[in-house]
């Protein structure tokens, strides 16, 4: 599908106030087709008020939103024509089996009854319901809900994909399959926008986040600043005492050691790999050396911090 | 999830759009929807069993009761027909005044709403599916009222009439449930409201019509009959001619007086429907301001009525408006307005929301 601009998520200073709250006061983002961008924030920081005015069924207050080339406000049909969205509420027809909730959904979607019958079977198969496809969806477990959720997103195979917490109640093997799948979905050119608070889980999926505090996305000065300051490495030796010599030896400040290993503040990757070619010139044999947290989850923890000061220590 | 065979053709629909054929389309889909997620459970069917068991045993009980008192058909058939009202009335809130509500509390309302599906399917879907399911009783009762004719002096005529006025009336009340289920953010309060609706037509219109006729009230002067030597004495007198069309917006009255009048020789009606109409019609007629006492005082003499002045109840039937008409026509007015409203609040990108409500 290639950039361009007018298809994917564009997202331009958007707000949107409920009464006195004011749930998204500045929001700016752009998802290019064929890529995944993780969206995150804390509780209560805007996210899922940004995706119900994506997925056509909340107006913004300012700003402008163009989804696959279509305003959701002007052209709500030609937005939703080409767009998917998993809510973070689980709602399914109690009364229907999974099979028929996506026959239905398809045919909402204008299909006729064949084709809604053949991507109904298409979806059970890639999203793993084939033992309950014929079963009402009242009795579908939490994680087996939020694969039916996500089928019926991708019924009208969408240019355009949001997730409101996808993996959250999948289990590891289903998240796993998850990634894939959305890995796949970026691969074939949809362009993807994935909110969670499981930021190790989007760490291996997004090509890039999105930082959402207070309604207000982070610029891209401070997600870079955030990005670069000082942060946690962990480091595991066969020989801990040597290890402990090795890190005083190096000067290096802010030791601290539980049982997973040795936890070291190191200001960028530069000095982290100075410091490991130091250790091991020394003759501590080091067994593991990586970052303790996450890239996503170092970003976003320095972003929420109250007054962050996001500067390199 | 199962790991991904690579070759799933991720296909794109056939989006492709005409107007009103796609509308309808969209429209049944939503009916179906509506009637497999709400009708298809036992609670329904054990309802409409009893339903149909209370209706066989008023039927039954009235026949006999009437057959004793050598009246026939005419007395069982009013008798069903309203009853089939007054549990229609019982069970359409209940079964429609948490449409819209309902699937915004089990989150299918949202997923529904970004699909292709306009508002307006989706509110006309869940009003005719509501409707159909109220149908359904009155589809019930139809074997009774059928046994009504074969017990005599009820035309098929009279029985088409009164069964296509009751069904009317059963679309108004789904009509006001679901839309208050759109208007309204609480299933349970909706349905309540619903209710309160339905008790305001029922049991408050003959209330208010009483209340308002009997409070408003306008000066009558009866003058002295001739020959008699008293003063014009004035005095106020009730005006329920103004509002005689409260009354017509009971259900009940709705259904009795679009019923064509049958009456007799004399000119008075045959049966309970007649009976009402009449009574109802009689409402329209205002009052004589400038009136002959019938009485004089001074002599002591009673002057009576003119029997030719007075009109037969069948007169009376015939020359005013058909209050029916108006009745069904204000119950239209309410039923459209509740689903327009609801239309206009569930409308979606949504600009306005009303606290406490949640989109999805």
């Amino acid at each position: 599908m290639g950039s361009n601009a007018a298809q994917g998520i564009t997202v331009t200073g958007v707000s949107r106030s409920f009464g006195d709250v004011h749930a998204v006061r500045a929001a700016t983002l752009f998802v290019p087709p064929g890529s995944v961008t993780a969206l995150i924030g804390p509780n209560g920081a805007g996210k899922t008020t940004l995706l119900l005015m994506l997925a056509s069924l909340l107006a913004p207050d300012t700003g402008t939103i163009t989804i696959a080339g279509h305003d959701p406000v002007t052209d709500a049909r030609g937005v939703r024509a080409a767009m998917g969205w998993m809510p973070d509420v689980l709602g399914s027809w109690p009364s229907l089996s999974v099979r028929a909730s996506l026959e239905v959904t398809g045919r909402m979607y204008r299909m006729n009854r064949l084709d809604a019958t053949a991507r109904a079977n298409e979806l059970i198969g890639l999203t793993g319901l084939e033992a309950l496809a014929d079963r009402p969806s009242r009795v579908l477990s939490r994680g087996q809900k939020q694969r039916l959720s996500l089928a019926r997103a991708l019924v009208h195979s969408p240019s355009v994909l949001l997730l409101d917490e996808p993996a959250s109640g999948l289990d590891p093997a289903a998240r796993v399959a998850l990634r894939e799948l959305v890995r796949r979905l970026a691969g074939e050119g949809t362009a993807i926008l994935v909110s969670s608070h499981v930021l190790s889980e989007l760490d291996e999926m997004a090509d890039a986040a999105v930082y959402l505090a207070d309604g207000v996305t982070a610029s891209a000065e401070r997600v870079a600043l955030a990005g670069a300051s000082a942060r946690s490495w962990r480091i595991r030796s066969l020989d801990p005492a040597a290890l402990e010599r090795g890190l005083l030896a190096s000067g290096v400040s802010g030791i601290q050691t539980d049982h997973l290993g040795t936890l070291v503040q190191v200001d960028n990757e530069a000095a982290a790999a100075d410091l490991l070619a130091r250790l091991v010139g020394a003759g501590v044999r080091v067994s593991a050396f990586g970052p303790a947290v996450g890239d996503l989850e170092h970003t976003f923890l320095d972003l929420s911090r109250p007054e962050s000061n996001g500067g390199a220590a | 999830m199962n790991t991904i065979p690579d070759t799933t053709p991720l296909r794109q629909p056939g989006v492709d759009r005409t107007s009103a054929g796609d509308f309808l389309a969209g429209l049944w889909l939503m009916v179906t929807l509506e009637l497999r997620q709400r009708v298809r459970g036992v609670a329904w069917y054990v309802l409409l069993g009893i339903f149909v068991v209370l209706v066989a045993a008023v039927t039954v009980l009235l026949w006999l009761s009437t057959t004793a008192w050598e009246t026939g058909g005419g007395a069982v058939f009013s008798a069903v027909i309203f009853f089939v009202l007054l549990l229609g009335t019982f069970v359409s809130p209940a079964l429609s005044g948490n449409a819209i509500n309902g699937d915004r509390d089990i989150g299918t309302l949202a997923t529904t709403q970004v699909t292709l599906i306009s508002t307006g399917q989706l509110v006309l879907g869940k009003f005719v599916a509501a409707w159909i399911t109220a149908l359904a009783f009155l589809a019930a009762a139809v074997p009774f009222l059928l046994f009504a004719v074969t017990l005599g002096q009820v035309s098929l005529a009279t029985i088409a009439v009164s069964v296509l006025v009751l069904a009317a009336e059963l679309g108004v009340i789904a009509a006001v449930g679901v839309g208050l289920s759109g208007v309204v953010t609480r299933p349970l309060f909706s349905i309540v409201v619903t209710y309160l609706i339905v008790a305001a037509l029922s049991v408050g219109t003959p209330i208010a019509f009483a209340l308002l006729g009997t409070a408003t009230k306008s000066e009558q002067t009866l003058t002295s009959p001739v020959g008699c030597d008293d003063p014009a004495t004035t005095g106020s007198i009730p005006r329920f001619d103004h509002y005689w069309w409260v009354l017509a917006a009971n259900p009940y009255v709705v259904v009795a007086d679009a019923s064509p009048g049958v009456f007799d020789a004399s000119g008075n009606p045959q049966d309970l429907f007649g009976w009402i109409a009449v009574g109802v019609r009689q409402a329209q007629v205002p009052p004589d301001l400038q009136g002959e006492a019938p009485y004089c005082q001074s002599t002591g003499q009673y002057f009576g009525d003119d029997g030719g002045q007075l009109s037969t109840a069948r007169e009376l039937y015939d020359n005013a408006v058909p209050s029916w008409f108006v009745g069904l026509g204000i119950h239209l007015i309410l039923g459209a307005g509740a689903l327009l409203w609801a239309w206009r609040r569930t409308l979606t990108p949504a600009r306005r929301l009303p606290t406490g409500r949640r989109v999805a």
